[in-house]
């Protein structure tokens, strides 16, 4: 797996680099900020590109825009973005501007190297990753919590794993449950919420985070 | 000051000393006699009392001086009969002139100063005056034939001469007794007048009505003389008639140099009003008019309403009978009004030079109160921001120091127990959890000190996080417009603040968050469904945002009550 590093400090490009060289993926490249981050993606095409959110010059979301123009030119290039807030509308806007193959994730997450590259191996397989801090913060929600009243506890637990981007098979092992189990929680679920049922994998994630986040759809 | 004679007066004033000069040269030499330096003396004095009135600034001179003409006209008539003594237009426009003096002197009296008869019972007697004149004339001009009568001074009959005649003696008894009676009623209407007119306006009325009176007495003792047949005293009746015809012109010169001295006071009453304190303003109005009981309405445009002087909300109507209003300013635009009595409205010009000069003070008065109460708001403002601002300082030292310095001690401290003793992997677990608590408070402080979404995605993102973290449910309602970071920051702490005390105090089932931009305004409210009993003075919450909305120029009221919740409603100024 090819990986491309975007983070203004030194410090954390070189240690992430080292920890995922360690786990036997290539860095195709390290660069600090998203004008060198697009230059290293164009040259080296990598697997997935690791962004933090906030690099210069404006400290702000350069890491989603960087993430709009890597859909514009490279749509098979995976993108991780890490990120410093439990927000939804910065999950949100960079699932509407990369719909697919895109995670967004607590940069804390570098702390825990085995969750972070299988994130990244995920987003190179074509998933899509919501950081499960945030979509806790959505489920529990008071607001959210009494428009899912209808749903069971195990149908809970399923809807947060479909808004974290697993897929239908990550949710079976997750639970423990067998494929058509999954199937048939899902198929309710979005009955319940009146989703649509045959959406698409990518779709369904977005869907499902909207619904969490809409007060009054 | 430049006086400018209104040109209609200069020419009916040019042609009545005209026709009057030719008229009485004709007059005197059809009786032979020699009295032209006595009427003339008369004439000239009602020529300038017209003249003063005329140019005087009141709104209603017009009117004045017409009714002074008016009369003037039917004085000067009856000196046609005299000066052609065969003519029947003559005769008819003597007898006719004869008919309405009565009237119109009246006329002229109950009007002054206004020159509007504007009481109904003035306005029955000046009717009843015109018509029992010309009843009183109109016998003479059908059955009578002065060229019979040797004495009477007209010497031909009238255009409507019937042809018969016979002795109007009895008829002529009636109508002075009439007469005597109209004189009576007159000299009560105007004790009336004066009565109840105010102190200041009776000093304008006060000359004339007394000549005026002693006229009238003049008119009823003639009457009796005739009717008594007590010849002796006609002549000197005669003369009291001519002198009070020469001093009622000039009571009205006096009437009106009245007004204008008052409005010499006008002058006191500005230097009066340079040391009045808000309050006094009334009463230095009321003293330089003259109505104790005048009563003063500021408008306050920004309200539409008037208020006193003690800021409570008055009407300016005249509610009771006997009251007036005028309203300084235009109606549309007024800036005051005054309640007075309705004998000053003559006095217009007096009002309305009183009124504008404590215009003025009063609106010092106000803008020098607010903008007292301004900086003390200012200065206590002030001082709560710096100590809100040490305050929040160590709360951040606190927060570091207990948590995410405590966390990261542990932390170096399992780092430096797994150098000694590799490989505990209890120890490793707990290092990770202390770095990730560590990492959880720092993320919490940096978001209370200030949320990176708001700068990065505005307010309504922002809000939305809020609400994310709410332990009620709120439904918010924000356009995702930007405004300066100031303003979005206001508001964004007062939704932050608002919705803290929601969760902390109110017991509500849920809370609503609304945005919207009104009039140059971003108006934010947060409102519950709470037990109410938020109070900014308790807990400096409330009170710190009020000084940081207040910053802004804005404003931020709270609403609430047990049964509808608590609202915080605050109105920034934006420019966008």
């Amino acid at each position: 797996m090819r990986v491309v590093i975007a983070d203004d400090s030194a410090l954390i490009r070189d240690g992430v680099g080292q920890l995922l060289a360690a786990r036997g993926h290539e860095i195709a490249g390290a660069v600090a900020d998203a004008d060198a981050l697009l230059a290293a993606v164009d040259a080296t095409r990598p697997d997935v590109a690791l962004i933090d959110i906030r690099m210069p010059p404006s400290f702000t979301s350069e890491g989603i825009i960087a993430a709009g123009t890597i859909q514009q030119r490279h749509p098979d290039v995976g993108v991780v973005l890490l990120s410093q807030h439990v927000d939804a509308d910065y999950a949100l806007s960079l699932i509407r501007v990369r719909p697919t193959r895109s995670g967004y994730l607590l940069k804390d997450r570098i702390t825990h190297m085995d969750t972070l590259t299988e994130a990244i191996d995920r987003v190179a397989r074509g998933e899509t990753i919501i950081e499960p801090e945030l979509v806790q913060l959505l489920v529990r929600r008071p607001a959210t919590k009494s428009r899912l009243d209808e749903l069971t506890p195990r149908e809970h637990e399923v809807l947060s794993l479909i808004a974290e981007g697993l897929t239908d098979r990550g949710i079976g092992e997750r639970l423990w449950l067998t494929p058509k189990t999954v199937e048939t929680h899902i198929r309710h679920i979005l009955a319940k919420l009146s989703l649509p049922t045959d959406a698409s994998y990518n779709r369904r994630v977005l869907a499902v985070l909207a619904y969490l986040r809409n007060d009054h759809a | 000051m430049t006086v400018a004679f209104p040109r209609w007066v200069v020419v009916a004033g040019a042609a009545l000393v005209a026709g009057w000069l030719a008229l009485d040269a004709l007059r005197q030499a059809q009786l032979g006699v020699d009295d032209a330096g006595l009427w003339f003396v008369v004439f000239a004095g009602w020529i300038a009392a017209g003249a003063v009135v005329a140019v005087s600034r009141w709104p209603e001179r017009r009117r004045m001086a017409l009714l002074i003409l008016w009369w003037l006209a039917c004085a000067v008539a009856d000196d046609v009969g005299v000066a052609w003594p065969g003519s029947r237009i003559a005769a008819t426009i003597f007898l006719l002139a004869l008919a309405v003096q009565p009237g119109a002197f009246a006329h002229m009296s109950l009007a002054y100063p206004s020159g509007y008869v504007r009481d109904r019972l003035d306005r029955w007697f000046l009717v009843i005056a015109y018509g029992l004149g010309l009843l009183w004339e109109l016998p003479p001009a059908l059955f009578a034939d002065p060229r019979a009568c040797s004495g009477c001074s007209p010497h031909a009959p009238s255009l409507l001469f019937t042809g018969h005649t016979f002795d109007l003696l009895p008829v002529g008894r009636v109508f002075w007794t009439g007469f005597i009676a109209l004189g009576l009623a007159f000299i009560a209407l105007l004790a009336r007048k004066l009565r109840h007119s105010a102190p200041g306006a009776l000093r304008t009325v006060f000359p004339l009505a007394l000549v005026s009176g002693f006229a009238a007495v003049q008119f009823i003792l003639l009457r009796i003389a005739w009717l008594t047949d007590w010849n002796q005293s006609l002549s000197v009746l005669d003369w009291i008639g001519r002198l009070s015809l020469l001093t009622v012109p000039a009571s009205m010169a006096i009437g009106v140099a009245t007004i204008r001295r008052d409005r010499g006071a006008v002058g006191d009453l500005v230097v009066e009003l340079g040391a009045a304190k808000p309050g006094d303003v009334r009463d230095a109005l009321a003293r330089s008019v003259g109505d104790p009981s005048l009563e003063l309405a500021l408008w306050i445009p920004a309200e539409q309403r008037y208020v006193n002087e003690r800021g409570v909300t008055v009407t300016a109507q005249a509610d009771v009978s006997g009251r007036a209003v005028t309203i300084i300013g235009t109606p549309d635009q007024p800036l005051a009004a005054l309640i007075h009595d309705v004998s000053l409205v003559g006095q217009r010009p007096l009002l309305e030079a009183a009124g504008s000069a404590a215009r003025i003070a009063l609106e010092n008065a106000r803008l020098h109160a607010e903008l007292q109460a301004q900086l003390v708001a200012l200065r206590a403002s002030r001082a709560r921001i710096v100590a809100a601002g040490d305050a929040e300082r160590r709360r951040l030292e606190r927060d570091l120091h207990d948590g995410a310095q405590q966390r990261l001690l542990a932390l170096g401290l399992a780092l430096q127990l797994l150098e000694d003793n590799r490989g505990d992997p209890g120890l490793l677990a707990e290092a990770q959890r202390e770095l990730q608590a560590a990492l959880h408070e720092l993320r919490q402080l940096a978001r209370g000190i200030h949320p990176a979404i708001l700068t990065d995605h505005g307010l309504s993102a922002a809000i939305g996080s809020l609400a994310d973290r709410s332990s009620v449910p709120v439904r918010a309602e924000i356009s995702d417009a930007r405004y300066p970071p100031a303003v979005e920051s206001a508001a964004y702490f007062v939704v932050a603040e608002a919705l803290a005390n929601v969760t902390k105090h109110a017991q509500a089932q849920s809370a609503s968050v609304m945005v919207t931009q009104n009039n140059g305004h971003l108006v934010v409210e947060v409102s519950d469904d709470g037990r109410g009993g938020a109070d900014p003075a308790d807990g400096s919450g409330l009170q710190g945002l009020r000084d940081r909305v207040g910053a802004l120029d804005g404003r931020l009221s709270i609403n609430t009550s047990a049964t509808d919740g608590t609202t915080v409603h605050a109105e920034i100024p934006c420019a966008s």
